[in-house]
């Protein structure tokens, strides 16, 4: 134990505590939810040391590695990206979920796994061989399964949570047959060996189709994407701004290390995320625009903007140059904290409207109508998360966007070029569901429903306050986030070779 | 046909009675059964690559380690069908498909 790093202490310190997160909550008899609550927090508060001193170490010498026995995990900046993606707004929705799941039973539980979660997610991005990735990767699925379905005593939970266990359990599967057939061509799992040995064959094409496959359903690549929006919407609102800023980001992270190290068997990865980006934006638009309840619009958005990150992923492996890689990854950050900022705003008004009266029936967008004017910073929040997501300046999404369809127009490529100018339309397409949204929730009169809403609590206003000015920071500020996602976009790079 | 045909003939065979019941069988148990069926296929798969590169040990620690995963992953899944059981007094999934659009 002695040689353990500052990254390994980031990865085992939750997976350590959670454990006792469950103890406590349990064995305290009055007041269990209270006590695993805050034990939640402390633990997700501690962990952001050796964090801090893992990213340092990083800055100062270079990717670390730690090696036990057959396993060895490897922090390079692409894994200290996922790393703070997880552990920031993990540390953030611990926080919130502190009212919102104050009346559900079996709080104990949550806790446990949404900490148990949020370790796993930052082990896979670490992970070093293809053995290690699959173990994280489905870490991190049976934990969200079990928090999907939290709200096992309904319904539509339970369907939702149906649904995504038997995708993702045939996805994984999947991506198990793919491992065996690098296995069986290269004899390897290590990441960097697989490069090394592998040469242009079916096989290892093959793999590399099973990867895109398998990990796609978690990232949600249309037409792998149908447990989504069921899932999104109907898990508690925390866990809806977990599954769409990381689980899916991690679904796509996971794709990118399996696939980095089979760059070599086709050259043709970059066309094919690029493909998979339109489709997404176009699928994820569409359905969008039909929605009616809020949280189902916003998980179809999430498509969508996993179409961007892929447009720009795609660019950087076609054009092997690493704007389009930096700009796609600084837009999974910021979709991470706007979409995560909606789902919680979305989620505090889903509270006060409905959960705390007992109701479970899903938020409305005509429940909004006037919300601003009782509850106004949750709603200036919405506000800044939709219109950020809908790319308008001097917002986060605004700036990865451009970014990314800069980084597009650099390859001197017509087609690439028209595929800009779609993901451009596209993206002012989204503003044909955001903006009513802003409207309604500002210019109507309030609505019966939010006159009668519960008093917003103040653990819940905290998150969503620090998540609106981060955007709005970063937006103005856009290289904040450039100390990150510049190294990252190398290292996905050297990932793939090049 | 030598050793390394048979395997694949079994992964073959074993993935696709589980792609058959995953597609045509609408009871929640008999899918987590398939899923099963499923992965021990690619199991078999991965032996088969462990033999032929020669890393039968490391494709044998991964399939200890496959078969613990999955196992989890079956017990949630029963864990759900007995929910699915209480709720909606079936197991058919059809009953199943309220949310829609």
């Amino acid at each position: 134990m002695e040689d353990m790093t500052a990254f390994t202490w980031m990865i085992t310190l939750p997976l350590l505590a959670s454990p006792l997160i469950y103890l406590l909550g349990r064995l305290v008899k009055q007041d269990g939810p209270i006590v695993s609550h805050w034990a939640a927090v402390i633990a997700l508060a501690i962990t952001w040391v050796p964090f801090v001193i893992a990213a340092k170490e990083l800055n100062d010498s270079g990717p670390q590695t730690y090696e036990l026995g057959m396993i060895t995990l490897r922090l390079d900046d692409f894994g200290l990206l996922m790393a703070a993606l997880s552990l920031g707004l993990g540390t953030l929705v611990a926080l919130y979920s502190g009212p919102y799941m104050s009346a559900e039973s079996g709080q104990e539980k949550y806790y446990t796994l949404l900490v148990i979660m949020i370790a796993v997610m930052m082990g896979l991005g670490c992970a070093n061989d293809l053995f290690n990735l699959w173990v994280w990767f489905e870490g991190m699925a049976i934990s969200s399964f079990l928090l999907v379905a939290f709200y096992h005593e309904q319904k539509p939970s339970l369907e939702a949570g149906v649904k995504y266990l038997v995708q993702s359990a045939v996805g994984s599967a999947l991506v198990l047959l793919g491992i065996s057939l690098v296995l069986g061509q290269t004899g390897t799992l290590v990441l960097d060996d697989i490069r090394a040995a592998a040469a242009d064959s079916d096989i290892l094409l093959a793999a590399g189709a099973l990867f895109i496959i398998g990990f796609g359903v978690k990232a949600a690549l249309v037409p792998m994407h149908t447990w989504l929006p069921d899932a999104h919407s109907q898990a508690p609102s925390g866990i809806s701004a977990m599954l769409s800023g990381v689980v899916i980001e991690a679904g796509l992270v996971a794709m990118l290390r399996a696939l980095g190290s089979l760059a070599g068997v086709s050259d043709s990865w970059g066309e094919l995320l690029m493909a998979f980006g339109a489709l997404n934006m176009l699928a994820g638009n569409l359905m969008a625009l039909r929605q009616t309840q809020v949280k189902r619009l916003l998980a179809y958005s999430s498509l969508s903007h996993m179409g961007y990150m892929l447009l720009g992923l795609g660019v950087a492996i076609y054009a092997k140059e690493s704007a389009g890689a930096e700009g796609g990854l600084f837009h999974m950050l910021n979709h991470g904290m706007m979409k995560g900022l909606a789902f919680l705003a979305a989620g505090a008004l889903l509270y006060t409207l409905h959960v705390a009266a007992g109701d479970h029936s899903p938020l409305t967008i005509s429940d909004l109508s006037g919300a601003a004017q009782r509850y106004p910073l949750t709603a200036l929040g919405l506000s800044i998360a939709v219109l950020g997501l809908g790319g308008l300046p001097p917002l986060a999404g605004f700036m990865s966007k451009w970014q990314i369809f800069v980084a597009g127009f650099d390859t001197r490529e017509t087609w690439i070029e028209a595929l800009v100018v779609f993901a451009a339309l596209n993206s002012v397409l989204s503003l044909g569901y955001y903006a009513p949204l802003v409207n309604r929730v500002y210019r109507l009169e309030p609505s019966e429903i939010v006159r009668q809403g519960k008093p917003m609590p103040v653990l819940m206003t905290v998150p969503t306050a620090v998540l609106a000015l981060a955007i709005v920071a970063v937006g103005i500020w856009p290289d904040l986030l450039r100390w990150i996602t510049e190294p990252a976009g190398k290292a996905l790079l050297a990932a793939f070779g090049l | 046909m030598n050793d390394l045909e048979i395997l694949i003939a079994g992964v073959v065979a074993l993935m696709g009675v589980g792609l058959y019941g995953l597609l045509f069988t609408r009871n929640l148990i008999k899918v987590v059964v398939a899923l099963q069926i499923l992965v021990k296929g690619v199991l078999v798969a991965m032996t088969a690559a462990g033999e032929a590169s020669g890393q039968l040990n490391l494709s044998q620690t991964l399939i200890m380690t496959v078969i613990v995963a999955d196992t989890i992953v079956a017990v949630v899944g029963l864990a759900f069908a007995v929910q699915v059981k209480r709720l909606f007094g079936t197991l058919d999934l059809q009953a199943l498909s309220n949310l829609r659009g």
